[in-house]
C-alpha cells in the first residue's frame, strides 16, 4: 500500500524533473547505440566465419581435383605444390582452418574478440608461435581504446545513472523539510528509501534488459538460457550494489553536495582506480618476460637442428615409434629428415612457452584474486563470459586448435617420414577441425565464484545500508 | 589597485583549496597515482627496451654467423627487426601495447609485426591499464571540477557573491583571481610530477628519440594548455549555474563524455567511414594478387627476362651469360611483390591514418582526443610512429633482399646452384639503424589536434570571460 504511493509520487516527481529525464533518455539512447554496434561486430565476424569455412571447403575440392587429374596420367601444376605429397597435403596448400564461432552474446559484449584470433589456419608446421598471430585486422588505437558495447555502458555509465537518480533519495527530504512529515505516517525511513530505490531500480534495469533481451533476439537465439540468465543476474547485482551503495551513504546523514561527492569518488575508486592499482601491483610483483625471448629461442634452435638433422631424427623415431612404421633410420629420406629438424623446434618452443606461461599464470592469478575488490572487475568478467568473449573462452578454442594439429601431423608425418605418396581416397579420413564450445553448465559454474562475491558486496553494502537507515529519524 | 586585489583573490581562492579536506584527499590520490604510474611506466620502458636491444643484437649474430650458404638462401633466413621503445614511451605507452613488437624480415614477403603484449593480458588488465598520460588525461581535468565547480556558483548561493562585488572588485579579476588560485593548488601536483618525470629522462632516458627534451617541454605545453581549457571550462559552468549542484552534475557530465563516451564513438565513427577489411579478405588478397598480379602490376616472366639478358649481354645461351638469370629473376620477383605490399599494406596503414584523423575531429566535441593524439605523438607511441619504424624496416628488408639477389646475380653463373657466400657478404650488409622522427614530422602529423586544442583554450576562455561579465550575483 504504502509502496504503491511512494511509487506513484516517485514517477510524478521523476516525470517533473527535466534533467533527470533527459538522463534517463540519453541513456536508453545509449543502451540501443551500443545494442547496435554490437550487432554490426556479430555479423561481420559471422561472415568471415563463413568464409573461412567455404575457404576449407573449396581447397579440399581443388585438391581431389587435381589428384584425379593425377591419377588419371595429368601432370602435377608445380613439383613444389604436388599434392600427393603429405608435406604439401598437409603443409600449407592442404590446410585447414579451425574456426571459433562468434560467442552466443558477443552482441551484447565485444569483449576479447576484436583482439585475440578467432580461427588458425593448421597444418604439419603449426607450433607454438603459430598461436602468437595478430587476431582480426584493425587499427591499434580503436583497439586501444575498446568499443562503445552493451557491457561497456553497465559497467561504467549504468553506475553514474544510478547515483544521479539516488545520490539524494533521502537527503533531500531532509533539506527541503519533509522528511519529519513523512517519518510521522506509519513508515520507516527503510521502507521509504526500500520504495523509492526499488522504483528507480526497476527503471534502470528493466530498461538495460530490456535492450539485452532485443538484442540477444536480433543477433542470436535464445538457444543459451543458461548465458543469459547469468547476464541477467550480473546486470541486476551490480545496477542494485550501486543502489544499495546510494542508499548507505544517504543514511549517514549528511548534505546532498556531500553524499554526491562521495559517490563520485567511490565510483572512481572502484571502476577506475582499484582495477589500475591491481594491474600495478601484477605487473610489479610478477613481471612478464616479454615475448621477444622466444623470437630468439625460435631462432637458435632452428639453427641447431639443421646442423644435427640425423641425429635429431634416431632420436625421433625412438621417441615416436608410433609414428615411424618401417622406416629405417639408417636410409632416411630428405623429408623425414627435415621433420625431424622442424619437430625440435617445436620441442624447443613447446619449452619456452611453457616458461612463459607458468610467469603468466602467477600474474593472471594475482589480478584474479584481487578482483574481488572491484565490483566493475567482477560484472565485467561474468558479462564478457556470459557473452562468450571472455578470455576463457578463447584459451578453449586454443588448446583445442593444439589438440587439433597434433592430430593433423599424427596423420601427415607417418607418410612424411615413409617418403609415401598421398592419393585421393585418404582425402574423407583427413582430421576436420569440430569445435567442442563449452556448455552453458560450464559457464555458470565458471562465472558463479565472481558472481557469488558481486553478491556478497551487495549484501555488505545492503547491510550498512539497513542498520544506517534504521538510525534515521525524522528529527534528524 | 586592481592587481592588489587580485593578489588577494588569488591567496584566499588557494588557501581555501589547501583547507579544504576533500581536496587534499584528491590531490593526494591522484598525485600518488601520477607518481606510480610514471615509475611503473619507466622500469617497464627501460626493461622492454633493454631486451630488445639485446634481441636485436642476438638477431644480428646470427645474422653474421649464419655460415656458408647460397646467398637466396640467406634471404630465406632473414633477420628479426625489434622494435625500440622511445624515451618519453614511460609516460605514455599509447597504442603499443597493441602493435607488434618484432617483425621477420625474410625473402618474398613483407610480415605483419607480432607478439602483441596486449594479446598475452587479461581482459582485466585491458580494462584497468594506467599511464601518466591516462592520469593527466582523465584524472586531472576530475580535480580541476571538483575544485572549481563551486567558484563563483558557492560565492552566489552563500551570497557572498554580491559583497565582493559591492567593494569593487572588477568580475573579469574575480574570475582570473579564482583562476589562478586553483592553478597554484594543482601546481603543487603536478610540478613534483613534472620534476620527476624530467629526472627520469634525464637519470636514465628509457630508449633513443629524437630531441626528447624538446618532446618533452612541448608534451607539458600541452597538457598545461588542456588542464587551462577545463579550468575556463568549469568557471563558465560555475557561473551559468543556477546552484552547485546544477554545475556539478553539468561538468561531471561533460567529463564522461570526454572521457568515456566521446573516445568509443569516435572508434565506430572512424570504422564506419573508413572500414578496413577482414583479416582473412586481407590475407587472400594479398595471396591472389602475389599469384597473378593487378592491372597494372604484372608477375615477371622468367623467360622474357632470360630474353632480355641474353640480348643484353649478345650471347645466345643462358649458360652463357656471364651473371646468375636466377640472382636477376629473383630481385624482378621482389619489386613485383613489393608493389603488391606497397598497395596493400598501404592503403590498409592509410585508412588507419584516416581513422586517427576521424578521432582527431571528435575532438572538436571532446579535447581529451586532442590531447591523447598529441601525447602519443609527442611520446613516439601513436600509430604513425609505429608505421614510421615499420617502413624502416621493411626498406631494410629490401635493401638487403636487393644486396643477397645481387650477389648471387653477379658473383655465380646462371645453372650454377652450389655458389656459396660466407660472412664476409653477410658482415658487409649494415645493421638495421633506427633514426626516430623529429619533433617537427611529429607536430606536422598532428597538426589538426593542435589547432582543435588551441581552439579549446581560446574558445573557453571567451565563454568563461562573456558568463562570467553576465553572471547573476543572486
Amino acid at each position: 500500500m504504502t509502496a504503491r504511493i511512494v511509487i506513484r509520487n516517485e514517477w510524478r516527481l521523476l516525470m517533473a524533473d527535466r534533467p533527470l529525464r533527459l538522463a534517463l533518455g540519453l541513456f536508453a539512447l545509449l543502451l540501443v547505440y551500443a545494442l547496435a554496434n554490437g550487432v554490426v561486430w556479430t555479423r561481420f565476424q559471422e561472415s568471415t566465419v563463413e568464409v573461412a569455412q567455404a575457404g576449407n571447403v573449396e581447397r579440399a575440392l581443388a585438391i581431389e581435383q587435381e589428384l584425379t587429374d593425377i591419377e588419371n596420367g595429368a601432370e602435377p601444376a608445380s613439383p613444389f605444390s604436388d599434392p600427393r605429397l603429405p608435406n604439401v597435403l598437409g603443409g600449407r596448400r592442404g590446410r585447414h582452418t579451425a574456426v571459433l564461432t562468434p560467442g552466443p552474446l558477443t552482441a551484447l559484449a565485444v569483449g576479447q574478440s576484436d583482439l585475440l584470433p578467432y580461427y588458425y589456419d593448421v597444418n604439419i608446421y603449426t607450433n607454438e608461435s603459430s598461436f602468437h598471430q595478430s587476431g582480426e585486422v584493425e587499427s591499434p588505437l580503436n583497439l586501444m581504446v575498446g568499443r562503445f558495447d552493451l557491457a561497456f555502458v553497465v559497467v561504467y555509465l549504468l553506475p553514474l545513472l544510478v547515483l544521479a537518480l539516488s545520490f539524494n533519495v533521502l537527503s533531500e527530504e531532509r533539506e527541503q523539510g519533509t522528511l519529519a512529515l513523512t517519518l510521522s505516517q506509519p513508515v520507516s525511513a527503510r521502507g521509504v528509501v526500500a520504495a523509492k530505490l526499488a522504483f528507480r531500480a526497476l527503471l534502470v534495469v528493466g530498461m538495460v534488459l530490456a535492450v539485452s533481451l532485443a538484442g540477444i533476439l536480433v543477433a542470436g537465439d535464445f538457444g543459451a538460457p543458461g548465458r543469459i540468465l547469468l547476464w541477467c543476474a550480473a546486470v541486476v547485482a551490480y545496477a542494485l550494489f550501486w543502489f544499495v551503495l546510494a542508499a548507505w551513504v544517504n543514511s549517514l546523514r549528511r548534505s546532498s553536495a556531500w553524499n554526491a561527492t562521495v559517490l563520485v569518488g567511490a565510483w572512481l575508486v572502484l571502476v577506475v582506480v582499484l582495477p589500475a592499482a591491481i594491474n600495478i601491483a601484477a605487473g610489479l610483483l610478477h613481471p612478464l618476460p616479454s615475448r621477444v625471448q622466444m623470437v630468439t629461442a625460435q631462432r637458435e634452435a632452428s639453427n641447431e637442428a639443421v646442423n644435427q638433422r640425423s641425429e635429431l631424427l634416431a632420436r625421433y623415431l625412438e621417441d615416436h615409434p608410433e609414428m615411424a612404421e618401417g622406416v629405417v633410420a639408417d636410409e632416411p629420406g630428405l623429408g623425414a629428415l627435415a621433420w625431424a629438424a622442424t619437430d625440435a623446434v617445436n620441442r624447443r618452443l613447446e619449452e619456452v612457452t611453457a616458461e612463459h606461461d607458468v610467469r603468466r599464470a602467477e600474474q593472471i592469478a594475482l589480478v584474479r584474486r584481487y578482483r574481488f575488490l572491484s565490483p566493475a572487475l567482477l560484472t565485467q568478467e561474468v558479462l564478457i563470459d556470459a557473452a562468450g568473449t571472455g578470455d576463457a573462452r578463447f584459451a578453449a578454442f586454443q588448446s583445442q586448435v593444439r589438440v587439433f594439429a597434433e592430430r593433423w601431423r599424427e596423420f601427415f608425418v607417418p607418410a612424411i617420414l615413409a617418403s609415401e605418396q598421398m592419393n585421393a581416397g585418404v582425402l574423407s579420413d583427413v582430421p576436420q577441425f569440430r569445435l567442442a564450445d563449452e556448455a552453458s553448465a560450464d559457464v555458470v559454474r565458471r562465472a558463479g565464484v565472481p558472481l557469488a562475491v558481486l553478491t556478497g558486496l551487495l549484501g555488505l553494502a545492503g547491510a550498512g545500508a539497513g542498520v544506517g537507515l534504521g538510525r534515521v529519524r525524522g528529527a534528524d | 589597485m586592481i592587481r592588489h586585489s587580485i593578489r588577494h583573490i588569488v591567496r584566499k581562492e588557494f588557501t581555501d583549496v589547501l583547507r579544504d579536506g576533500r581536496f587534499r584527499w584528491c590531490s593526494v590520490l591522484v598525485g600518488a597515482l601520477l607518481l606510480v604510474s610514471l615509475g611503473h611506466g619507466w622500469v617497464q620502458a627501460r626493461e622492454a627496451q633493454r631486451e630488445h636491444a639485446a634481441a636485436q643484437a642476438t638477431a644480428r649474430d646470427h645474422w653474421e654467423s649464419q655460415g656458408e650458404k647460397n646467398p637466396h638462401s640467406a634471404a630465406h633466413y632473414g633477420i628479426y627487426a625489434f622494435k625500440p621503445r622511445l624515451a618519453l614511451s614511460f609516460v605514455d605507452e599509447g597504442v603499443d601495447p597493441y602493435t607488434g613488437t618484432s617483425v621477420w624480415l625474410e625473402a618474398h614477403r613483407q610480415n605483419d609485426f607480432l607478439l602483441r603484449p596486449a594479446q598475452d593480458a587479461t581482459s582485466a588488465q585491458r580494462v584497468g591499464a594506467l599511464t601518466a598520460a591516462q592520469v593527466l588525461q582523465h584524472l586531472v581535468p576530475l580535480l580541476i571540477i571538483l575544485l572549481t565547480f563551486g567558484a563563483l556558483a558557492g560565492e552566489r548561493e552563500r551570497g557572498t557573491l554580491r559583497q565582493l562585488l559591492a567593494t569593487g572588485v572588477g568580475r573579469r579579476d574575480l574570475a582570473l583571481g579564482k583562476a589562478l588560485g586553483i592553478a597554484g593548488a594543482l601546481g603543487l601536483l603536478l610540478v613534483p610530477a613534472a620534476a620527476v618525470g624530467a629526472a627520469a629522462l634525464v637519470v636514465g632516458s628509457p630508449g633513443p628519440a629524437a630531441s626528447p627534451v624538446a618532446r618533452a617541454a612541448v608534451l607539458a605545453v600541452v597538457y598545461l594548455v588542456y588542464f587551462a581549457a577545463f579550468v575556463a571550462l568549469s568557471l563558465a559552468v560555475s557561473a551559468w549555474a543556477r546552484s552547485t549542484r546544477t554545475a556539478l552534475v553539468i561538468l561531471l557530465g561533460v567529463w564522461v563524455v570526454n572521457g568515456l563516451v566521446a573516445p568509443r564513438v569516435a572508434v565506430d565513427l572512424s570504422k564506419w567511414m573508413h572500414p578496413t577489411p577482414s583479416a582473412l579478405e586481407f590475407a587472400q588478397t594479398v595471396e591472389r594478387e602475389m599469384a597473378t598480379g593487378t592491372e597494372d602490376i604484372i608477375p615477371p616472366d622468367r623467360d622474357a627476362l632470360a630474353e632480355r639478358l641474353m640480348a643484353q649481354y649478345g650471347v645466345e645461351r643462358v649458360e652463357d651469360l656471364p651473371i646468375n638469370d636466377v640472382g636477376a629473376y629473383l630481385q624482378e620477383s621482389e619489386e613485383f611483390g613489393n608493389r603488391i605490399f606497397d598497395r596493400n599494406y598501404g592503403a590498409l596503414w592509410d585508412t588507419f591514418e584516416r581513422q586517427g584523423v576521424v578521432h582527431e575531429l571528435v575532438a572538436v566535441a571532446a579535447p581529451l582526443l586532442a590531447v591523447r593524439a598529441l601525447s602519443m605523438g609527442l611520446a613516439g607511441t601513436d600509430v604513425e610512429q609505429h608505421r614510421h619504424f615499420a617502413s624502416a624496416a621493411e626498406t631494410y628488408r629490401r635493401d638487403l633482399m636487393r644486396r643477397m639477389n645481387g650477389d648471387l646475380t653477379e658473383n655465380s653463373r646462371s645453372g650454377d646452384f652450389s655458389y656459396q657466400a660466407g660472412a664476409e657478404l653477410w658482415e658487409s650488409t649494415p645493421p638495421l639503424r633506427y633514426d626516430a622522427p623529429t619533433l617537427g614530422w611529429v607536430l606536422g602529423n598532428r597538426f589538426l589536434s593542435l589547432v582543435v586544442l588551441g581552439g579549446w583554450l581560446a574558445g573557453t576562455i571567451l565563454i568563461a570571460a562573456a558568463r562570467v561579465r553576465r553572471a547573476e550575483v543572486a
